[in-house]
């Protein structure tokens, strides 16, 4: 796999994005949607080389000089992981188009410009090796999504839009300031002796994790500290969540989709590149706060589903409750809790994603979202209800379809690394949560059939409930073809994750061992020979997923 | 960093060793499942949709899984004796991060067959084809989108069940349990447009949940401590802690080990509804009726039975486990044959009658019963089925109706007589009438309560509760299916149907059912409505009832095949990783607990009742106890003559002479009826001030949580606001400011250099 694929799974995206611009209007989504299209067989393509025997390591890496007075180069590459989340990225994109279609009619082109620019930024983000790349991304992706939420969003739009921009840009300079930090660390502080590219200013992830390591845990809390901030409003984590709930009522179908399937990702993707490898010691030493946090989101945020009105809101909501299980498993670092948190990136990017567009259909043909409005959606629609139900199932994390196995892993992750206890039975790891915070998380999966069932009984079940005044529009009762199309590769991939999801797991074993090895191994007084008492991996000096 | 192999702890070699079993025993499980796509897909198609084509495909993969679990059953047999058999159809969980033990998580799709599993798959395969059957029929009036829905549903049950079941871990055992909670919620909310059975439905699926989490902590701790869920695996390594229980070490018994049972338990209280957890079941009735037999009494609701059976090595060794066991088992048995007694709907007293049963089986799991519980569960499986179908039946016919006091001398009218025979049936075996099947199981575990240790006031209250079944029991019978013949038909007749069933809510209960205090209704005279004709069951449905009754009259022989092992299900569940510890030849089963009392294993041996063996004494204190129990239902609810057994009194359907000493007893028979206020309780204390705390949580949310946030948005535009007055571009304002500044400055620097 090629540097040059990678980069032209970006490229496409956004040249499509130029034509839809420069094309008449009439086709626009028509553009779109080869566009899309063609970044997937361009993913496919160039999956063919990839080399599956190394998960772990950094493949298609490269990239070219760009500043290099400055030591700016723009380099790309991609672990399993890097790879799972743009293989969602590109999943959802074409669902994405075909889904807005009847929706979306005025202002054609800039709406599917916008949408393919940020296909093209979120694939950046998972791509990029250094930091200049990642973080040019990482903010591009606020454009496109605050322009679709302001022009395309509902009443309240405007406010929506602005509030996530200011909301999430100023979290990311936070975090781009600790960032910083570690780059003037590598330059000044570090010997170059200490490993290669130490003693430079650069802007390579892989030096910067490196030398993040190296400092001290008070340097690395304050580090910790401010790329929490960052990511925590991006993914989102209590309390830091509010933009969210705003955001994702009033953007469009596809904007929530995108919203929920892959920028809150950006979040939890970026503790994981970011955070976990280069504050190891102070994410140890602090892991139980953050762990608070998780669960107060998880319960909290599940209990507020309950007493919404708004079947979006409550969605959304459901979101952070879900990412609660998310950051709870990333901090929990070991092999079951890491593996379930990137399952968990894709999974609730499928079956959350699947829920949107499944509102956004009813949207479509009763304007309203109300519960009070709206009810025994069975008897009119039955199609739509069954994929409902499905798709509430697969939220709520039902065995058999793909939510289970990402939630069971990171509650057993969490549960299985105790920091007191040592070693009390054979599964056990070193960690720094516990069986109880397993447990509090776990009344997660309650609170979820609580609100999730509440929202079903309401809106599928009983009886039929139709706004006053309701007249059909030029949709159909149930489902079209074409949005049976858009929902069904998801439920596809909803069954094949949950009852097959080994492929998937034994990509992401690999690197997710590393990473958490990396994170033990690097603990101030920790010799490798402790890490490897406790048995994790070998030992390793090269920071996880390094070289090609 | 590459070669991380998964690495298989290897066997102790102990009894739990295991063989590979046949690939086809997968197609056990995978049968029904393709069913249920097979029903999707016919719901598809329009012109085949509304056809009887869903139940035939159903009866037929379930018949066929029957047949393959007998040709299972007839192969694999003997090779149980040696260790279960096992069929791995995929991986499907198989995560390792590290070469040690304990550091791969392996949850496979294999199916793990012995007595246990097999007993249990016999009777889910079996009853869920006869059962298939009768709904083929009773479901008919629904023909198109809903037959497919249910069909499609209740085959999906009988694959969760089978993994539940048959699953070779905890993780797959985990499946299945969710699995059947899915189908059984969709079948509960079948009839969704009625408000109170998506309400139950959605009941029954977050009580489940509730322990599910119990069951999935318990999982995760088994993990933690064993570093594997595969029961292959994980016995063996049990087997040290057995053999410190056997030495009487129990000190050395970790107490992470001990805690893991307790967890376990808990999701075993919320499926098979144990206190507290049981309200869901009652409710659960709002379904079809073949649900409620296959679902909600013969099968579902005894994998929380299965589940303790098949780890009871765990359970053997914690103090506290059985213990609790036992005491949950009897007290709901209690409470719930109670509630049984003053409630109308006979569906409903069947399902308090369903959770008062388990909890006898509950009870014979912590007497160190595996035998006697999974007898039980067999036996009930059979009569609690017939019960329901004719009960469904009865429902069937006569447009909804269920209230006992609207319904006389069923058996009598033309077309009823199997349904009466097979009822009378079923409630011989439900009240332990001398030589039905339930007689024999529900012995067993009364005469090991005097057996075992600590627990002789467990065996009298449920001696206690056994009168009483056998009361409430034969008080449906006797109201409804003898005496004169009168009815009242429910509520979804329809004078322009045939059938007077057209009615999609099909399945409501009485509008008086509830409210004890109003007069009780008087039935007309079954000529006196022209518009209605009760409606007897077709072939079909006759047919199932037909054989469940003699199947539940035939499961009394299973105690007489092998009895030197405790008859035919003593032989399976022995060759089982239930099979209780025994500390060596002749001597009683032991677990943790009985060390807590102090006992030692003479008196065991010499325990007694009444200054007799246990087991024999038994039969005669059941039979009687039994036996009161039907003449005092006789007494009060018979009818005069020959139908009341000479005694009863009863010349109409409302009033019974029970009716007259109901005055008497205070308020405990309606506080009764209204199920102790169990509901009200959970109401009050727990949904209420939850949802409360949810409203107040959406309120901090809105105003402090995300006011904190617009107050940072709004400091700086206010202070950028105030700020811009100062720029008013008014020349000698400017210089004002300037002065001011210079002040300000200057006295700064005086200050410090001073």
């Amino acid at each position: 796999m090629s540097p040059i694929a990678l980069l032209s799974l970006m490229f496409v995206p956004a040249a499509s994005a130029v034509a839809v611009a420069a094309a008449p209007a009439k086709l626009a989504r028509h553009i779109a949607l080869v566009g899309t299209l063609f970044a997937i067989v361009v993913g496919l393509v160039a999956l063919g080389d990839y080399d599956w025997s190394r998960p772990g390591a950094m493949q298609a890496s490269g990239g070219f000089e760009w500043l290099p007075e400055l030591g700016l180069r723009l380099s790309v590459g991609i672990d399993s992981i890097a790879l799972l989340l743009i293989g969602l990225t590109l999943l959802l994109g074409p669902i994405c188009v075909v889904a807005s279609r009847t929706a979306i009619t005025e202002r054609v082109k800039t709406y599917y410009a916008w949408l393919l620019v940020l296909q093209a930024a979120m694939t950046g983000v998972f791509a990029a090796r250094d930091l200049v790349l990642f973080y040019i991304c990482f903010e591009f992706t606020l454009i496109p999504m605050f322009i679709l939420i302001s022009l395309y969003g509902s009443t309240n739009r405007k406010h929506a839009a602005t509030k996530f921009f200011l909301y999430t840009f100023t979290g990311s300079i936070i975090a781009l300031a600790g960032l910083l930090y570690v780059v003037w660390f590598n330059a000044t502080k570090l010997l170059p002796t200490a490993f290669a590219g130490a003693g430079t200013w650069t802007l390579d992830i892989g030096v910067l994790t490196h030398a993040g390591a190296s400092m001290s845990l008070s340097e690395q809390s304050w580090v910790l500290a401010a790329m929490m901030l960052g990511f925590g409003v991006k993914v989102p984590l209590f309390p830091v969540h509010t933009w969210l709930p705003l955001a994702h009522t009033e953007a469009p179908t596809a904007g929530s989709v995108i919203l929920a399937g892959v920028l809150l990702k950006l979040g939890t993707y970026g503790i994981y590149r970011f955070v976990l490898p280069m504050t190891p010691a102070a994410l140890v030493e602090h892991a139980h706060l953050i762990a608070v946090l998780a669960i107060i989101g998880i319960i909290y945020a599940g209990l507020i589903c309950w007493v919404q009105r708004d079947v979006k809101k409550l969605v959304a909501y459901s979101s952070v409750s879900h990412l609660g299980f998310c950051v709870l498993g990333l901090v929990a670092v070991n092999g079951p809790g890491l593996s379930g948190s990137v399952l968990y990136m894709i999974n609730h990017g499928l079956s959350t994603g699947a829920l949107f567009l499944l509102i956004g259909m009813v949207y479509e043909r009763y304007h309203t979202r109300d519960m009070d409005e709206l009810g025994g959606l069975a008897s009119k629609m039955p199609i739509w209800s069954t994929f409902m139900v499905f798709f509430v199932m697969a939220s709520v994390g039902l065995p058999g379809l793909n939510g289970f196995v990402s939630e069971f892993l990171c509650l057993l992750g969490a549960f299985q690394s105790p920091s007191g206890l040592g070693r009390e039975g054979l599964g056990a790891t070193p960690g720094t949560l516990g069986p109880w915070f397993a447990g509090f998380a776990g009344t997660g999966m309650i609170v979820a059939a609580i609100y999730l069932l509440y929202m079903t009984g309401r809106v599928v079940f009983g009886q039929l409930k139709e706004p006053r005044g309701h007249h059909a529009g030029p949709l159909p009762t149930d489902l079209t073809v074409r949005e049976i199309a858009v929902l069904s590769p998801i439920a596809v991939l909803c069954v094949l994750l949950g009852l097959y999801p080994k492929p998937v797991l034994d990509v992401v074993a690999e690197p997710v061992a590393a990473q958490a090895q990396w994170v033990w191994d690097h603990q101030p007084g920790a010799t490798p020979a402790h890490a490897e008492s406790h048995g994790v991996a070998a030992p390793n000096d090269e920071p996880p997923g390094e070289g090609e | 960093m590459t070669g991380l192999t998964p690495v298989i702890l290897a066997s102790t070699g102990s009894p739990a060793a295991t063989h590979q079993g046949a690939w086809w025993m997968a197609l056990i499980p995978f049968l029904p499942l393709l069913s249920c796509v097979l029903c999707g897909l016919v719901a598809c198609v329009r012109p085949i949709r509304s056809t009887k084509l869903p139940a035939w495909i159903t009866v037929v993969s379930l018949g066929v899984s029957f047949a393959l679990m007998l040709a299972t059953y007839g192969q694999q047999r003997e090779g149980w004796a040696s260790g279960a058999s096992v069929t791995t159809a995929w991986e499907w969980i198989h995560l390792s991060w590290g070469h040690e033990p304990g550091q791969t998580l392996i949850a496979n799709f294999g199916f793990y067959m012995d007595g246990l599993s097999g007993l249990w798959m016999l009777f889910v395969t079996g009853l869920g084809t006869l059962i298939a059957l009768y709904a083929s029929e009773y479901m008919a009036h629904d023909k198109g989108l809903g037959y497919c829905r249910f069909f499609a549903a209740f085959s999906l049950f009988v694959f969760s069940m089978a993994c539940l079941v048959m699953g070779d871990n905890l993780i797959l055992l985990y499946l299945g349990w969710e699995g059947v909670g899915l189908c059984s919620y969709l079948l509960i909310g079948y009839f969704y447009k009625k408000p109170s059975a998506v309400a139950a439905a959605k009941k029954a699926f977050i009580m489940n949940r509730i322990g599910d989490l119990g069951l999935a902590l318990g999982v995760m701790l088994t993990f933690f401590h064993f570093g594997t869920v595969q029961y292959a695996e994980l016995f063996p390594l049990v087997q040290p802690h057995i053999d410190s229980l056997k030495a009487g070490r129990v000190e050395d018994i970790p107490l992470l080990v001990q805690a893991i049972p307790v967890l376990l338990m808990i999701g075993a209280f919320g499926k098979s509804a144990q206190l507290p957890l049981y309200v869901w079941l009652p409710d659960a009735m709002e379904g079809p009726t073949p649900v409620s037999a296959l679902i909600h009494a013969a099968t579902m609701v005894t994998a929380g039975v299965y589940l303790i059976a098949r780890t009871m090595p765990l359970f053997l060794v914690s103090e506290w486990a059985l213990p609790v066991v036992a005491w949950v088992g009897a007290l709901t048995a209690l409470l719930a044959a109670t509630i049984g007694m003053a409630q109308f709907d006979i569906k409903r007293i069947m399902a308090y009658s369903t959770v008062s049963q388990l909890g006898y089986m509950f009870a014979g799991l912590a007497f160190l019963s595996s035998t006697g519980a999974a007898f039980h569960v067999f036996t009930h499986a059979f009569f609690k089925a017939t019960l329901f179908l004719c009960c469904g039946a009865v429902m069937h016919g006569f447009a909804g109706q269920l209230d006992l006091r609207r319904l006389s001398g069923v058996m009598f009218m033309r077309g009823w007589l199997i349904v009466g025979v097979a009822m009378l049936v079923g409630c011989l075996n439900l009240s332990g009438f001398p030589f039905t099947a339930g007689f024999f199981s529900k012995d067993m575990i009364l005469a090991e309560a005097f057996v075992t240790p600590g627990y002789q006031l467990l065996g009298w209250i449920l001696i206690l509760t056994a009168g009483l079944t056998a009361y409430y029991t034969f008080r449906v019978f006797f109201r409804v299916f003898v005496g004169p013949r009168l009815f009242e038909p429910g509520d979804e007749v329809h004078a322009d149907d045939d059938h007077g069933h057209a009615d999609h809510a099909h399945d409501g209960h009485a509008p008086a059912g509830d409210g004890h205090s109003a007069e009780p209704p008087t039935p007309q005279p079954h000529d006196a409505d022209h518009s209605f004709h009760p409606h007897p069951p077709g072939w079909a449905i006759n047919t199932v009832l037909a054989l469940l009754a003699v199947l539940s009259l035939a499961a009394a022989g299973a105690y007489f095949i092998e009895q030197d092992r405790h008859g035919w299900v003593g032989s399976m569940v022995h060759d089982s990783t239930a099979a209780q510890v025994s500390i060596g030849e002749g001597e009683h089963a032991v677990h943790a607990a009985a060390f807590r009392h102090d006992l030692t294993h003479e008196e065991h041996a010499h325990a007694t009742l009444l200054g007799m063996n246990p087991h024999d004494v038994m039969y005669f204190v059941s039979a009687i106890v039994g036996v009161i129990g039907i003449l005092i239902a006789a007494a009060l609810h018979g009818p005069k003559g020959i139908g009341g057994l000479m005694i009863g009194s009863r010349t109409e359907a409302a009033r019974s002479r029970a009716d007259e000493l109901l005055p008497r007893l205070g308020p405990i028979p309606r506080w009764a009826q209204h199920k102790w206020f169990v509901d009200e309780f959970y109401e009050f204390l727990i949904r209420r001030p939850l949802y409360v705390a949810s409203c107040i949580f959406h309120l901090i949310d809105a105003l402090l949580v995300d006011g904190l946030v617009n107050l940072f948005g709004w400091l700086p535009r206010r202070m950028g606001k105030s700020a811009r007055r100062a720029q008013s571009g008014v020349l000698h304002q400017y210089a004002g400011q300037m002065a001011g500044g210079l002040v300000i400055v200057l006295f700064i620097v005086l200050l410090l250099t001073a």
